[in-house]
């Protein structure tokens, strides 16, 4: 991290006769704060740009002969300011506004989902009359879409403004004038926004309302909890609330270092999964080959004896979404009680090349390139990375910072996408496959930052080529995973030849340090780097493995899904980790339940390295950790590892000190396809598993379409809107193509939307040669 | 008296009260002969407006009120096909525990639509904690004449702030209909 | 006093919107000799004359032009406000229609002065005819050399563009006229930055009223001191005053700044036959307004001021005691809450309420405490909203209470129509014919 050690320039001023001392530049209201004077506000928002719209934060300064605004007046030496507490201009300049505001707004309270935590209430309670004297008609409107109501809107602009300025998607305004002003659709903007759930948040009124919350709860109903997303590796801090053990909403919490007060669609409702079609008890197959349910006891003794009569060739999947603690579980798991080192989180598309560079670079290098240096960065390189779809703190943030014209964005992907241009991004358009050149092309300095992506991982030699190129030009490098939990298990070891912290398994140092810790003999570790996701999977296919461990995977994710599935069914025993069914608990030979994160606390490290530490929120006596379940598994093989609970593993993982011997950095030649190539990555909002049950979120996602260059469709003949037929030597996919402002010879299509399964349908992974034809009709 | 012996003075007690008026109420046998007071503060009632759709809007201010935590309200939506009140929202979970709740009124002082009132019924002992859990259906008045239970539309041309204005006076025969076919609907075990 | 024909001189002559009748009477020489003098030297005549802002607020021009920062790199901009909408207003539109080469000479004048290359001309929508007259004036000028590319082979390069409004008064406002030129929601934008330094497309940005504009050739051929033969020290010049109301001949008079009221209504005619003089505004409703007793201020900015009032669009409008001042008042009112753009809450809901409440004062439906909290409401806005709007519309009432207490306290019962007969107000009243 880098401390910011230019001097602040202070300003000093009186508030109420009190002397303050603040930043120059900072807001009155600002300043009135720090001295705990509430000055009311409804426009004012920290975060987005003043407005002065609202005319409720007046004050008085000396000298000035009208009430002066003070979300949007900065501080200046010798300014001698009075808030309602000392000044009576200010004090009935504030009360007349309020009684205003309130003159048009309903007094529909009772059915407001607001109602209780209402900034509008308790400012009128606070800084308003008792009595209003308004005895005329109220405006009203007509409530065309269900989570609008427009008589409630005070105009004070927050939501368009959010739209605006933070996401870039301006899909409201306000529209009409005077008392007739009200937010609406913009009619030229396309009605889009990942982020549309924070205007609800900063809705100071009930206008803007949550379809999934509406009239759900009340604020004195709800347990609040911070926790921390686990859908992606921005790792926002959120607020859950929970009614009488049922999470009811969840809401971005302000973090100023990493998610601001900030978060996703995603993260804000997609939530359903925790609580429908979980796994509620453990399943053995029995005689009959079909899974019944059975005791914890039975079930965990099936699975230990399955798994000491494999002795020798198991393996170990693991997946993405691990909190560090469970990932160090499964890691440790692994070595201490299989022996085995074929274990492997990335169940997406992987290379040795990688292995090698999140051995080198990534692995226990802690807190690296942050959100702030992003926000101070000349220049911020996105390689093969779509901050949008795949980090959307990223994009925000990145936006900010553009917005701030200090840091100018470079994207090497395949076309210009509507995040590239939100950020006002210099766009490289390279075919899939191609970044390397593209990469190395580049003129960096030390003022820049290089974000890659998990697609890098296909492209072989652009991990060694973003490794080089920083190293050469002095510029930061930071690897952003998609999942909450592959930092962390990068961090825990869940990769053949690495353990805990970035030691690696091949260093008989470490090794020796790694048994000591562990309280096993030093032979029983694996000596060899083990096989990766890939390699285990064909293994299995082959029939080599005897068992399999496979805990949060999705076959979705993998490069082919039914390899995967077919290395499952090749396997004769396999144990299987999950929170609700999926298709590989329906062919394991035990299932056992696990919580999920609002069951347990844990820690996600996110893509800066920064761990995200977050408590339980519902106790289920039920659902244990993978850790606690593990650690069961391990005991009824003998295999002695203690309670396993979340904080005995994490103290246990800090014991790993940094590596002495790191693994070598990868350094691959470029392989660059020879044909069209498939662009692909993860939409925002797509068919995860994690995004099942959200209609209202489902709704929000995009367009499945094929994106591709117009020469490159003129050169196979099809037509903008034509069906196209994407196809492998693995099968194919038939999606609507619209041309888009990239690379020739690519083709993009979202991994996992709607028709587009490129990894069940393909077995493709970015950077791979497809062929594309002209298929069905319009 | 002094020299009256006491088992003596112990019988006149006994004796002389023979012949006064007893003071004891012969309560259940007499029950109506003292009723309670009119503002007596007793078990809980759900009201209806004139046509039978329920004033109870979930908007939980009871339970907000309550000092004994004894008042659980969910709210939900109203919809086209299953109205149950006028307007938006109404309660579809409403219950009120009354061992815990200690009768003091304020949650129907909060009562923004008047749904919830008390009667004077103060008869509230039972066997079991559960059967003193009272759920929605045990709260709600009875139907009035001209009344039709909930779900069913709203008296056509309205709106709720007819309802509020007290312009509606009874369930029209639109609405006896259309609750005649959706019980009807139900008795043939038909969707 | 005497009428002071300059800007008007010529309105009678057939072609005076051309090209040709302009320059008949000494059009576009000033713009040759300013293009042969330093831009600074054409700033300090102007500041040198004195020369007010005719759109209301009567800032001076020169110290205007004088905030703009030179060499900053940035392009610059001038934009004149010729989006006349206030009520009562009736001069840039005349002006526009028969002299529009004076318009847009001063624009070439002003542009080369504030080193902006180019120029917005920002014409109220509900004028097509005057629009078409502009559009045309600029095209003549245009095909004759005086804008464009290097004109008169000075190297001054400028580019002119009409741009009609879409009927909104509060586009008026320079910054909210700012955003409706760069195709937002006319809305006012905070300050600071000002448009000097941060206006049009964030970029040094002068705005003027027409009339302002029209001044300056005047004022350059002539020099700084010829525009201060008329008005006093502080307001010096001439203006464009349009006489309207219950008067004989109501129409614009072009005369010296500093006449009188009394002297502008004998050049009108003075009073219809048969009717008294009951109040007055001296430059559009947002000003408060005045009685007989006033007739005899000189009409300057700072004597306005000195009243209680402001000179405003120094458009008077007249009104005999056929009117009912509650009814002027709440149709006012209604106007400021038809415009209100709603950005912030005092104009906005004010507006609303204050209407709602004149409006039943108006049929006679008022209660006692009406007038009072009306009083409230509009100190409630005054200085609190967040542009001049809202004070605009918080004027009228408190100016009307301090002369007509008592009709207004009667309107409380009495419905204006029946106090006053409605036709009796109307320029076709038996009592007018």
């Amino acid at each position: 991290m880098t401390i910011d050690n230019t001097p602040v320039e202070l300003v000093t001023l009186t508030i109420d006769d009190i002397e303050v001392q603040v930043p120059k530049g900072t807001l009155i209201i600002r300043a009135a704060e720090q001295l705990g004077v509430q000055v009311p506000r409804f426009c004012d928002h920290p975060l987005l740009d003043p407005v002065a719209a609202c005319r409720a934060c007046l004050v008085e300064i000396e000298g000035q002969a009208k009430p002066q605004p003070s979300c949007a007046m900065t501080v200046a030496e010798g300014m001698k300011v009075r808030t309602q507490v000392s000044s009576v201009m200010a004090d009935e300049a504030q009360k007349g506004v309020m009684e205003f505001l309130l003159i048009n707004h309903p007094l529909d309270c009772p059915v407001c989902d607001k109602g209780g935590e209402c900034p509008l209430q308790n400012q009128a309670m606070t800084n308003g009359r008792g009595e209003s004297r308004f005895d005329g008609e109220k405006r009203e409107f007509e409530k065309p879409i269900n989570v609008s109501d427009r008589e409630r809107c005070v105009s004070c602009a927050r939501c368009t403004r959010f739209a605006d300025q933070v996401a870039g998607d301006p899909m409201i305004a306000l529209l009409e004038r005077g008392s007739q002003q009200q937010v609406g659709i913009s009619d030229d903007q396309p009605f889009d926004s990942y982020f549309s759930g924070n205007t609800i948040q900063i809705c100071p009124v009930g206008a803007l309302t949550s379809a999934k919350y509406r009239f759900r709860s009340r604020p004195f109903d709800l347990v609040s909890v911070p926790t921390t997303c686990e859908h992606c590796a921005s790792g926002c801090s959120l607020r859950t609330d929970i009614r009488r053990g049922n999470v009811m909403r969840r809401l971005a919490w302000d973090d100023p270092q990493v998610n601001e007060e900030w978060n996703c669609d995603k993260g804000r409702f997609a939530f359903p999964y925790v609580q429908e079609g979980r796994l509620n008890q453990p399943l053995v197959r029995g005689e009959d080959g079909l899974l019944h349910p059975a005791s914890w006891t039975e079930a965990i003794d099936v699975a230990a004896k399955g798994l000491a009569a494999a002795s020798g060739a198991t393996a170990v999947l693991a997946g993405g979404r691990h909190t560090v603690e469970d990932a160090y579980a499964i890691s440790k798991f692994a070595r201490a009680v299989l022996g085995t080192d074929d274990v492997d989180f990335r169940s997406r598309p992987h290379s040795t090349e990688e292995t090698q560079f999140l051995s080198s670079v990534v692995a226990g290098s802690g807190l690296g390139v942050t959100y702030a240096d992003l926000e101070k960065a000349a220049h911020v390189v996105l390689v093969a990375f779509e901050p949008e779809d795949e980090s959307p703190m990223i994009q925000l943030r990145l936006r900010k910072a553009v917005r701030r014209g200090r840091t100018k964005v470079t994207a090497i992907t395949s076309h210009v996408t509507s995040g590239n241009k939100k950020l006002n991004a210099t766009v490289i358009a390279t075919a899939a496959g191609h970044e390397v050149s593209a990469l190395s092309e580049l003129a960096l300095d030390a003022n820049t930052i290089i974000l890659v992506g998990e697609r890098a991982a296909s492209v072989t030699g652009l991990l060694t080529a973003a490794t080089k190129k920083a190293k050469e030009s002095g510029a930061k490098l930071a690897w952003v995973p998609r999942r909450a939990g592959d930092r962390g298990a990068v961090d825990a070891g869940l990769l053949p030849g690495l353990l805990p912290n970035g030691n690696s398994l091949t260093d008989s140092s470490a090794r020796e340090k790694a048994a000591d810790i562990w309280n096993v003999e030093n032979n029983t570790l694996p000596f060899a780097a083990g096989r990766d996701f890939g390699a285990i999977v064909h293994a299995a296919v082959n029939g080599e493995l005897k068992a399999l461990l496979i805990t949060s995977v999705d076959v979705e994710d993998t490069q082919h899904s039914a390899s995967t599935l077919q290395a499952i069914e090749n396997t004769p025993f396999v144990v299987s980790l999950e929170i609700r069914p999926s298709s590989i608990t329906e062919l394991a030979n035990v299932v056992l339940p696990v919580a999920v994160v609002t069951e347990k606390s844990g820690t996600f490290i996110d893509w800066e390295g920064r761990p995200r530490n977050f408590g339980q929120a519902i106790r289920e006596h039920n659902k244990l950790t993978d850790g606690r379940v593990l650690a069961m598994i391990a005991d009824a093989m003998d295999v002695l590892l203690g309670q396993q609970d979340v904080a005995q593993l994490r103290a246990e993982l800090a014991q790993f000190a940094a590596p002495t011997n790191r693994v070598d950095a990868p350094s691959h030649g470029a392989d660059v396809p020879n044909g069209l190539t498939l662009s692909t990555w993860n939409q925002l909002i797509d068919d995860g598993a994690l995004q099942e049950g959200e209609p209202f979120l489902a709704a929000t996602s995009r367009n499945v379409i094929a994106g591709l260059n117009s020469k490159t469709a003129a050169a196979h003949s099809i037509a903008e809107g034509d069906l196209i037929e994407i196809s492998t030597s693995l099968g194919s996919i038939t999606v609507e193509a619209i041309f888009v402002d990239g690379a020739e010879n690519t083709v993009w299509l979202p991994t996992n939307s709607g028709e587009s399964k490129v990894r069940t349908n393909l077995g493709a992974a970015h950077g791979n040669i497809v062929t594309i034809k002209r298929g069905g009709g319009q | 008296m002094s020299r009256v012996p006491q088992i003596v003075r112990g019988f006149w007690v006994t004796f002389s009260t023979m012949f006064k008026k007893p003071n004891t109420e012969n309560y259940p046998e007499q029950k109506d002969k003292y009723p309670p007071k009119p503002r007596f503060h007793g078990r809980h009632q759900l009201n209806r407006h004139p046509d039978g759709l329920e004033k109870c809007i979930g908007c939980e201010l009871c339970a907000w009120a309550c000092p004994a935590d004894a008042i659980l309200v969910e709210g939900a939506d109203n919809t086209e096909e299953e109205r149950f009140s006028p307007g938006e929202r109404y309660g579809r979970v409403y219950q009120i525990n009354y061992l815990r709740c200690i009768f003091c009124g304020l949650c129907i002082e909060v009562c923004p639509t008047r749904a919830l009132t008390m009667t004077n019924e103060f008869e509230l002992a039972d066997q079991t904690r559960e059967s003193l859990i009272f759920e929605k259906q045990d709260l709600l008045g009875p139907l009035m004449p001209n009344m039709v239970a909930a779900p069913h539309s709203m008296v056509e041309g309205t709106s709720e702030r007819d309802y509020y204005q007290g312009k509606i006076s009874r369930a029209t025969d639109a609405q006896i209909a259309e609750v005649a076919a959706r019980a009807g609907i139900n008795a043939n075990g038909q969707v | 006093m005497v009428l002071t024909p300059i800007l008007t001189a010529h309105w009678d002559e057939a072609d005076s919107y051309k090209l040709e009748g302009y320059k008949r009477h000494h059009g576009y020489v000033a713009l040759a000799k300013a293009l042969k003098s330093d831009p600074d030297s054409i700033i300090q005549t102007v500041k040198d004359s004195g020369l007010r802002g005719r759109g209301g607020a009567g800032f001076p021009t020169g110290m205007k032009w004088g905030f703009v920062p030179q060499n900053d790199g940035k392009p610059h901009y001038l934009v004149v406000n010729a989006d006349e909408s206030e009520p009562g207003a009736c001069k840039d539109i005349p002006l526009m229609l028969a002299n529009p080469h004076a318009l847009v000479e001063g624009v070439a004048i002003s542009s080369y002065a504030i080193r902006a290359n180019h120029a917005f001309i920002y014409i109220r929508g509900e004028v097509p005819h005057v629009i078409r007259r502009v559009t045309n004036a600029v095209k003549e000028a245009y095909a004759a050399g005086l804008l464009g590319q290097n004109i008169q082979g000075s190297g001054f390069n400028l580019e002119v563009v009409v741009h009609a409004g879409a009927g909104a008064y509060i586009c008026g406002e320079e910054t909210a006229l700012l955003d409706s030129l760069e195709g937002h929601r006319g809305q006012p934008r905070l300050k600071p930055p000002f448009p000097a330094v941060a206006g049009l497309y964030a970029s040094p940005t002068v705005i003027n009223n027409a009339e302002t504009i029209a001044n300056i050739p005047y004022i350059i051929r002539n020099g700084a001191d010829w525009l201060k033969q008329w008005g006093t020290e502080k307001s010096p010049g001439f203006k464009l005053f349009a006489v309207s109301g219950h008067v004989k001949r109501p129409g614009i008079y072009e005369a010296a700044l500093g006449t009188t009221m009394r002297e502008l209504l004998e050049h009108a005619g003075g009073m219809r036959d048969g009717h008294t003089l009951k109040f007055w505004i001296p430059g559009g409703s947002s000003v408060p307004m005045l009685t007989e007793a006033h007739l005899d201020l000189p009409l300057t900015y700072e004597d306005m001021a000195a009243a209680g009032t402001m000179l405003g669009t120094g458009t008077p409008m007249v009104f005999d005691e056929t009117t009912s001042v509650v009814k002027a008042v709440s149709r006012w009112l209604q106007f400021y809450k038809h415009e209100s753009c709603g950005k912030c809450t005092p104009c906005r809901e004010g507006t609303y309420w204050i209407s709602g409440l004149l409006k039943r004062l108006e049929k006679g439906e008022g209660q006692e405490t009406d007038l009072e909290k009306i009083d409230e409401l509009c100190q409630q806005i005054m200085g609190r909203s967040f542009c001049a709007l809202g004070d605009a519309a918080a004027t009228p009432f408190p100016g009307a209470m301090k002369h007509f207490r008592t009709e207004f306290e009667a309107g409380v019962r009495t419905a204006a129509d029946i106090a006053f007969d409605p036709a009796a107000t109307t320029i076709f009243s038996k009592a007018n014919v």
